[in-house]
C-alpha cells in the first residue's frame, strides 16, 4: 500500500511538471503586467507606469478610450498592453485589489464558512459560490479566481487531513483521480480556448453554461433520485448497477482500491479523473462530476467519494494556486480572510459527515446542484442576447442576474441548513445513545 | 461531568489562537509591504502559496481546538 502511494504521488507531480498549463479553472491571462501609476500626462495621453516585477518607471501610451480620470495613481493595478501602433498601449487598466469595508469583511467570512462547512461534507462547492461573491465585491475576475484557488487547497487540504482521521479517504483513489484530472483539464482547457476564440467571450459563456446546466440537471437529478430513493429503504443501496458492471471489466491494470473496498480497471478510473478535470477547467466545480464519478462508476460509497475529492481538489488546487500566483494574480487578504472562517466549516463539515449515512451527503450534493443549475441557467437568455440570437429587454436582463446570483446564495444556505440539522440530529442521538449505555452499564 | 470525559485543550487553543491573531494581526499592519512582494509573480510566487500553507496549519489546528473545547467531535468509532 505504502509503495503504491509513493509511486503514485510521483507519477502526479511528475505529470504536473510536464504539464505546465494544467490548472483548474482557466489559465491564468498573459496579455498584462501589474503595476502602478506614479505620474498622468494629460496633453501628451501619456502615463508613468512601473511595473512590480522590474520596479522600473517607463513611459506608456493611453488607448483612445482611457480617459485621463481613470488612472488611479499609486492603486495597484492588472495593465493590458497591445502593440499596435508600433509601441505598447495600455488598452484596459484594472485596479486589483477591492477596497475592504466592514460589510465586504462580514459577507466575504459567512460565504467562507458555508462554503466550508459544504466542502468538508460534500467534498467540493464553495468555489461556484465564492468566485462570483468576490467578483460582486469588487475584485477583478481573474484575481477572484486565483485567490478562491488560493484558499480552496489549504482548506482541501485540512478537510482530507480531518477526513483521513476519521477513516474516509482513500489515498491511492484519490491519486489515480488527481492525475487523470490533470490530463482533463489541458483538454478542457484547449476546447475553452478554441470556443473563446471562434464565438468569443459570450460564446464561451453559453457553452459553458450549456455544459453546466446540463450536467448538473442530469447528475444532480439521479444523485437527488438516489438520495431520496435510499433515504427511505433502512439499508444503503450496496454498489450502483453501473459501477457493478464497470467492475467487472477486467482489462489490467486493475487497481485495488482498499478504502474504498474496491477492485476496478484503471481504464475506469481514468475516464472518471479526466471528466472531473474537464469539468474543472469548463466550469470551475470538478467536484460535481468527480463526486459521483466515484460513487456511480467506480463503486465508492459517498462517504469514501466525498472524502476522497478532497484529496482531489487539494492536489489540483495546489498546482492551480502556483500558476496563478506566479502570474502574481493572487490577493492574499481575501484568502486569508476566507480562510478564517472556512477551516472552522470544512472541519466542522468533515466531523458532520461521522453523523450521518450516506444517504444524506448525497441529498445535499443532489440538492446543491440542482439549485446552482437553476442559478447557471437563468443567465443562458442573458448570452443568447449577447450573441444576438434573442434580444432582451435590459430591465429583464437586470433581474435576471440578481436570480442567479441570489440562487447561488440560497444553494449555500439550503445545504447549510440540512447539514446543520443532520449533524445537530446525529450528535443529539449520539449523546442520548451514550447515556443510556451508561446508564445500562450501572444497572 | 463524566470522569471519563477527555481533558478539553483550553492551553493549546489559547496558544494556537494568540498565534493565530498575531499573524492576522501582523499581516494587515503591514499589508502594503505585503501586497507589493506578493503580487511581484516568478519565485514571490512562494510567499502566497507558503503563507496560506501556514495560516491553514495555525488556524486551522487554532479552529480544530475550539470545535473540541465547544464538544463538537466526531461521532465515537469514527477513525481516531
Amino acid at each position: 500500500m505504502k509503495k503504491w502511494i509513493v509511486v503514485l504521488f510521483t507519477a502526479v507531480f511528475m505529470l504536473m511538471m510536464f504539464a505546465p498549463a494544467a490548472f483548474a479553472e482557466s489559465a491564468p491571462p498573459d496579455n498584462f503586467k501589474i503595476g502602478s501609476f506614479t505620474q498622468v500626462n494629460e496633453a501628451s495621453h501619456t502615463a508613468t507606469f512601473v511595473p512590480s516585477d522590474t520596479n522600473e518607471p517607463a513611459t506608456v501610451k493611453l488607448d483612445e478610450a482611457i480617459k485621463a480620470e481613470d488612472v488611479k495613481l499609486d492603486d495597484k493595478a492588472m495593465v493590458s498592453f497591445s502593440d499596435s501602433n508600433g509601441s505598447e498601449t495600455v488598452t484596459e487598466i484594472t485596479v486589483m485589489f477591492l477596497g475592504l469595508t466592514r460589510d465586504k469583511l462580514i459577507a466575504l467570512l459567512i460565504v467562507g464558512l458555508v462554503g466550508g462547512l459544504l466542502s468538508g461534507f460534500i467534498g467540493s462547492g464553495g468555489a461556484f459560490v465564492l468566485t462570483p461573491a468576490m467578483m460582486s465585491l469588487g475584485a477583478p475576475g481573474a484575481v477572484a479566481v486565483a485567490s478562491n484557488m488560493c484558499h480552496k487547497f489549504p482548506k482541501a487540504m485540512v478537510g482530507s487531513y480531518k477526513r483521513f482521521r476519521y477513516g474516509q479517504v482513500d489515498v491511492k483513489l484519490g491519486l489515480v483521480v488527481a492525475g487523470s484530472a490533470i490530463a482533463g483539464v489541458q483538454v478542457g482547457f484547449q476546447i475553452q480556448k478554441w470556443i473563446l476564440n471562434t464565438w468569443g467571450s459570450a460564446g464561451s459563456d453559453l457553452y459553458v453554461s450549456f455544459v453546466f446546466v446540463i450536467i448538473l440537471v442530469v447528475v444532480g437529478g439521479i444523485i437527488f433520485k438516489d438520495a431520496v430513493t435510499t433515504a427511505k429503504g433502512k439499508t444503503e443501496v450496496k454498489t450502483p448497477k453501473l459501477a457493478a458492471r464497470l467492475q467487472k471489466i477486467k482489462i489490467p491494470p486493475m487497481i485495488h482500491f482498499k478504502k474504498a473496498d474496491v477492485v476496478i480497471s484503471a481504464w475506469v478510473t481514468m475516464p472518471v479523473g479526466f471528466a472531473t478535470g474537464l469539468l474543472a477547467a469548463t466550469i470551475a466545480v470538478g467536484g460535481f462530476v468527480g463526486v459521483p464519478g466515484m460513487i456511480y462508476m467506480i463503486g465508492a460509497t459517498a462517504m469514501v467519494a466525498s472524502a476522497t475529492e478532497l484529496l482531489v481538489a487539494f492536489v489540483m488546487g495546489m498546482w492551480g494556486s502556483i500558476q496563478w500566483a506566479l502570474a502574481g494574480l493572487v490577493d492574499i487578504r481575501l484568502v486569508l480572510i476566507i480562510l478564517a472562517a472556512s477551516l472552522f466549516g470544512v472541519q466542522l463539515g468533515a466531523l458532520g459527515t461521522t453523523y450521518v449515512r450516506d444517504h444524506t451527503i448525497k441529498l445535499v450534493m443532489g440538492t446543491v446542484m440542482l439549485i446552482v443549475a437553476v442559478s447557471r441557467g437563468v443567465k443562458v437568455p442573458v448570452y443568447l442576447a449577447h450573441l444576438n440570437i434573442i434580444s432582451l429587454d435590459k430591465n429583464l436582463a437586470n433581474l435576471l442576474d440578481s436570480i442567479s446570483f441570489w440562487a447561488l446564495i440560497a444553494a449555500l444556505l439550503v445545504a447549510g441548513g440540512i447539514i446543520s440539522a443532520a449533524m445537530v440530529k446525529g450528535i443529539v442521538r449520539s449523546r442520548i445513545e451514550e447515556k443510556e449505555a451508561a446508564v445500562a452499564g450501572r444497572a | 461531568m463524566s470522569k471519563t470525559a477527555k481533558k478539553k485543550p483550553y492551553l493549546q487553543t489559547l496558544a494556537l489562537g494568540g498565534l493565530s491573531l498575531a499573524s492576522y494581526y501582523f499581516l494587515f499592519t503591514h499589508v502594503n509591504q505585503v501586497m507589493e512582494y506578493f503580487v511581484k509573480g516568478g519565485i514571490y510566487a512562494a510567499l502566497p502559496i507558503a503563507t496560506a500553507l501556514y495560516f491553514s496549519i495555525v488556524h486551522g489546528s487554532f479552529a480544530s481546538n475550539v470545535l473540541s473545547i465547544l464538544g463538537l467531535q466526531a461521532a465515537k468509532g469514527t477513525g481516531h
